[in-house]
């Protein structure tokens, strides 16, 4: 019993210790004795709360910015022009409940959604534009919906066909022939495109003519019978089966396959390839083979009945009725989820959704982005991740070459005095009078243009290094200084102890509480110099992210205004990262100077 | 302290010309040949023989033609005499480029000077005085949170928050475009369009200085001639005006000669954010340009005024101080 007792104090001693609390509990004087000052520095620190607030959020910063970019990490190429600027939230997959349970026809955009009840109502959904936001009639039912880069079609039950969303480029000036159309069938918004298929085959489209080079060949008129779209071209269902690409490029989503023709029952298109079912229920795929798009899964092949595309997957109608996806899975839109009696499915962008016999509605894939995406339809949390990543790692970089400089020059100067530490002052004095912004931007802008990428985030760690250590090593000289001319170094001296024991066991720990102090606020100042350069573009440029380059394209008033998530995320992240080092660098002042702690 | 300043001087002499070294040397560095910029382009594809000529024409009117150290001793010399070279953006010599942004930035940086230093010495005075109060406390966290945001932040919440939402002044700009003004009006427009650059330069400066100021007089409050004051019966108000705040003067006399370089110097985040035609701005387009006759005048110019500062700064000591010595 005495035992574990014993050994139980003995655990909570070497706790106490590790924390650096006092031992056991005594009177004030007693304790004052006995802490040793690097004991009273931790404590003085600990109980700063300003300082400790700062350590936590400096620590979850640091650990969000080097994990999470860890483990999502950023292809620094990825860009995509149909998620620009998109802004912050998981909405994109919130369909209405009047939908949810009676839907008859839905239609996937870029960043939205539509959809139609049973009873004719229209609904949409997700990132919603003004222009998106003026629906059409709500008096009017309609039958079918399809939505596009930032557009959408609708068909009314009396076989018109109406337009919303964006109106320029064409859009809006629907064909006579497709007003004057009672028979229409079907409805494609694409990207910056509208296409229709009527009843009798013929096909039209109107909107920017520049979006898609298409030429419909005169013979196909009257002859089509479906037509799917992606961001490049565009394909044809004829009647009697055949698949035709409506423009003449030798892109490989022209390598048709010659056994499938007139035997295709369904197409579908997304922007790596081309999908075919048969009627034998295979799906033959061409084009390009990303994503692995060409590994149709074993359990379609033969049962497939209907097939839609989004930007890069496929999902599959099959004729047990399940719903079947594959191809990039990076937001979901290919994990399909275990659905029974699906009648309908529909594909796009990131996104797929299936309709059940019950008129259930269920979507899988992109909910959307949780700070929103920039002008190059990049996602700002990944870029933010790496961005910190690379701040703090430029930041830490620079601030241990300029410790280490410093340190030396310093010391060296301190130590030896004469000649040597006249000289070493006054090159310090050089390296302090050149101008400190205008001189990094010089050699960024001069030596950093014949760089790589990594050669010019390394020459930007090493200007900014060998541009800020004369602070440090003034305050390193002074305190060697003072410290070369107390008793115990003279006692130290005469009693015969070697140089290099004298310098680093009894005066650099002296120096180092000092050095450690201006470390931290310098690292403050290193992320803040860093950010200033980057976000003036002579920093690190992109592709690669920093948290200040981030911010460079966001200078124009309707960034600053309308697309708040591009500048604002980055800039809180900047900001508390450097408020919590500048209060852990204040605390550990306050720590270990006593007389600063009155103040 | 003459002996100190002569010793001073040549000292500055000595760095001026490292410095100058060193600038130039960078300079050659740059990529990108200055004389292309001073010639038809479309003579190249027209009438290749005379743009040959012409090129050479130009390296030959640039100097570019004879060794590196002949060409340092020129352009020093040049320096010297008050010649600064010709800037290839401009199409003018350098000298008369840089006279109006001088101008505005040293128009920006004094307002914003006597702005910081209007706000921060009664605030760091109250606060050094009800030290630890609730107030004290207030400043302190709110100087921290001022000295650590970046500038480039500030500016950008400012600028959503005045002049997009409330839309109270220009985004950016030191005129407004297409007006006329003259005399008062002039004067009036200048003003409307320097309020939001000076209100975020102001920001930006004032969690630093407000720290020092209130760290000098807290230090000045701790003095013993300030309890012989109090044990005099002196009243508290004369006790921290005129014994506690005169000699937390001296180290705050030192940084505003410190704030010398920024005068002149500008800021070349805030210019560039606003437009603001300024130096700073200046030596961002120089450099864009590789207008290099510019950016080495500049890079010069901030290096002598930086040398000035310190030597004014210790000056300054001195004069504030008759316990300085200089030596």
């Amino acid at each position: 019993m005495s035992k574990n007792k014993k050994r139980k104090s003995s655990l909570t001693l070497t706790i106490r210790r590790l924390f650096g609390l006092p031992e056991k509990e005594t009177d004030i004087l007693k304790e004052e004795r006995m802490q040793s000052p690097f004991r009273t520095m931790v404590r003085n620190f600990v109980t700063n709360k300003a300082a400790m607030f700062g350590t936590i959020v400096f620590l979850l910063i640091f650990c969000t910015v080097f994990i999470g970019s860890a483990i999502y990490p950023l292809d620094i190429n990825a860009q995509d022009t149909t998620q620009q600027n998109v802004s912050p939230g998981f909405d994109m997959l919130k369909i209405p409940s009047a939908l949810k349970n009676n839907a008859q026809d839905v239609s996937v955009g870029s960043v939205f959604a539509v959809g139609v009840d049973r009873d004719g109502n229209l609904y949409q959904w997700g990132k919603l534009t003004d222009k998106l936001k003026k629906m059409p009639d709500a008096d009017r039912k309609y039958v079918q919906v399809s939505a596009g880069l930032n557009h959408a079609l609708a068909l009314t039950d009396e076989g018109k066909v109406v337009t919303w969303g964006n109106d320029r480029l064409g859009l809006a000036n629907i064909p006579l022939e497709v007003k004057d159309a009672t028979d229409i069938k079907q409805i494609a918004a694409g990207y910056q495109v509208s296409f229709v298929v009527t009843e009798s085959g013929n096909i039209y489209y109107w909107g920017n003519p520049n979006a898609l080079t298409i030429s419909i060949p005169e013979e196909l008129q009257g002859q089509v019978d479906k037509v799917v779209l992606n961001l490049t071209t565009a394909f044809v269902l004829t009647k009697d089966g055949r698949v035709v690409m409506l423009s003449n490029s030798a892109t490989p989503f022209a390598n048709i396959p010659e056994e499938i023709q007139g035997n295709v029952v369904d197409i579908a298109a997304n922007d790596r390839a081309v999908a075919a079912v048969t009627s034998d229920g295979q799906v033959y795929v061409w084009g390009t083979n990303d994503y692995g798009l060409f590994e149709v899964p074993a359990e379609v092949q033969g049962k497939a009945a209907a097939i839609a595309g989004g930007r890069f997957h496929f999902t599959v109608l099959t004729t047990d009725k399940t719903a079947v996806s594959w191809g990039n899975d990076t937001y979901g839109q290919s994990s399909a989820p275990a659905l029974t009696n699906v009648s309908s499915i529909d594909s796009g962008y990131f996104q797929s959704y299936a309709i059940d016999e019950n008129g259930n509605l269920t979507g899988w894939g992109l909910k959307g982005y949780l700070f929103g995406t920039d002008h190059y339809g990049r996602d700002i949390v990944l870029r933010m991740l790496a961005g910190g990543r690379m701040t703090m790692t430029i930041g830490a970089i620079a601030v241990i070459i300029s410790t280490i400089l410093g340190v030396i020059i310093g010391g060296i100067s301190g130590y030896y005095g004469g000649w040597i530490d006249n000289l070493l002052m006054r090159f310090t004095e050089i390296v302090m009078s050149l101008p400190f912004l205008p001189l990094a931007i010089v050699l960024s802008a001069v030596v950093g243009n014949r760089l790589s990428e990594v050669g010019r985030i390394s020459m930007i760690m090493v200007i900014l290094g060998f541009l800020s250590w004369p602070g440090l090593a003034r305050l390193v000289r002074a305190q060697v200084l003072s410290a070369r001319e107390q008793e115990y170094v003279t006692a130290a001296k005469a009693m015969g102890i070697r140089e290099f024991t004298l310098i680093f066991r009894h005066i650099l720990p002296n120096v180092i509480t000092v050095v450690i102090v201006n470390t931290t606020l310098a690292f403050a100042t290193c992320l803040l110099t860093e950010s200033s350069l980057s976000f003036l573009g002579f920093g690190v440029v992109e592709p690669n992210p920093t948290w200040g380059n981030m911010l460079n394209s966001a200078q124009s008033s309707d960034v600053i205004q309308d697309m708040w998530w591009r500048w604002v995320f980055p800039s809180i992240a900047l900001s508390l990262a450097v408020i919590s080092i500048n209060l852990i660098g204040d605390g550990m002042r306050d720590a270990i100077d006593p007389k600063s702690n009155e103040r | 302290m003459a002996k100190y300043l002569l010793k001073r001087f040549l000292y500055m002499i000595f760095v001026f010309f490292i410095v100058s070294i060193l600038m130039f040397a960078i300079t050659k560095l740059v990529p990108g040949d200055p004389a292309l910029k001073m010639v038809n382009q479309q003579l190249a594809s027209t009438d290749p023989a005379r743009y040959q000529i012409a090129l050479e024409e130009a390296r030959e009117s640039l100097g570019l033609d004879q060794p590196l150290p002949i060409q340092y001793v020129k352009w020093m010399g040049n320096i010297l005499t008050g010649n600064f070279g010709f800037s290839i953006q401009y199409k003018k010599p350098v000298i008369e480029v840089v006279g109006t942004p001088m101008l505005n930035t040293v128009a920006l940086n004094l307002c914003s000077l006597i702005l910081v230093f209007a706000i921060t010495i009664p605030l760091g005075i109250i606060s050094a005085v009800k030290k630890r109060s609730a107030f004290d406390q207030a400043v302190q966290v709110g100087s921290i949170i001022g000295y650590s945001l970046p500038t480039f932040v500030i500016a950008l919440v400012f600028i959503y928050l005045f002049s997009l939402k409330l839309q109270l002044f220009p985004i950016s700009g030191s005129a407004t475009p297409g007006a006329d003004y003259t005399g008062l009006r002039a004067f009036g427009d200048y003003m409307y369009h320097m309020a939001l650059p000076l209100i975020v330069s102001t920001f930006c400066s004032l969690g630093g200085i407000l720290r020092y100021v209130r760290a000098a007089m807290i230090d000045a409050l701790r003095e013993d001639y300030i309890r012989t004051a109090r044990a005099k019966g002196l009243r508290e108000k004369v006790v921290i005006y005129s014994h506690a705040f005169r000699n937390a003067l001296i180290p705050i006399v030192t940084i505003i000669t410190s704030w010398f370089v920024s005068i002149f110097g500008g800021s070349v985040v805030i210019e560039s954010i606003f437009l603001w035609n300024g130096l700073g701005n200046t030596i961002l387009s120089a450099l864009r340009n590789l207008d290099s006759a510019l950016y080495l005048a500049m890079m010069m110019f901030y290096v002598v005024i930086t040398l000035l500062g310190n030597l004014l700064m210790d000056i300054a000591y001195c004069i504030a101080d008759p316990r300085v010595k200089l030596q």
